[in-house]
């Protein structure tokens, strides 16, 4: 227990770093800055304040109305939040090429919204971390 | 001007075209037809931050995104 928390509070860390080099990089042209400003140029108002503030943002299932969180990273990166907002149980689900994180994240946002079931039903399950 | 990004190795590709010009219309829905043909799906912005699925070519989007099918991870 706890090495999944201080695992999630390192990928907290690590978005963090990762949203304050994009800031700083921001003209830059690397594949993953590429990754992120698709990503930014395709969130919500809502999403893309969360994701600077915190380095991960929720979705809304387009079927189900379920929560998710989508954390950076290119893989195991999907929580389903419970009601109360805590992670309930992760989803591993990926472009089936080498992308870098923007992209995936990107890619996991419009199948969770768009064709939810379909993805899922393609994503391996895993225990989620604390936070 | 209307805009089909693709997701590569590179973050993305990105192919430009006038709808209004039939030869580089034409291009646009071949690339379209490729890419979905292997697998791509093609994603369309309806407002901000809302997303759609774009079953077929459709000239009138003005920015389409294909991202590669999913798998487990």
């Amino acid at each position: 227990m706890f090495w999944l928390g201080r695992q999630a509070s390192e990928c907290e860390w690590r978005a963090r770093a990762v949203v304050g080099l994009f800031r700083s990089a921001r003209n830059a042209n690397t594949p993953e800055v590429r990754g992120l400003r698709l990503l930014r140029s395709w969130l919500s108002p809502a999403q893309l304040a969360q994701f600077d503030a915190k380095g991960h943002f929720d979705v809304v299932g387009g079927e189900s109305g379920k929560k998710y969180r989508i954390k950076f990273g290119i893989c195991a990166n999907v929580l389903e939040l419970s009601e109360d907002g805590t992670p309930k149980v992760g989803w591993c689900v990926v472009p089936d090429c080498c992308l870098v994180a923007g992209d995936v994240m990107l890619a996991q946002k419009i199948a969770l919204e768009t064709f939810e079931s379909a993805a899922l039903a393609k994503a391996n399950k895993f225990g989620a971390p604390a936070r | 001007m209307a805009t089909q990004i693709v997701m590569d190795l590179n973050g993305d590709s990105r192919h430009q075209f006038d709808p209004q010009d039939a030869e580089a219309l034409a291009k646009a829905e071949r690339r379209f037809k490729e890419l979905t043909g292997a697998g791509f799906i093609a994603a369309a912005r309806t407002s901000t931050g809302e997303s759609r699925l774009v079953r077929s070519f459709d000239p009138n989007v003005k920015e389409t995104l294909f991202f590669p099918r999913l798998v487990g991870g």
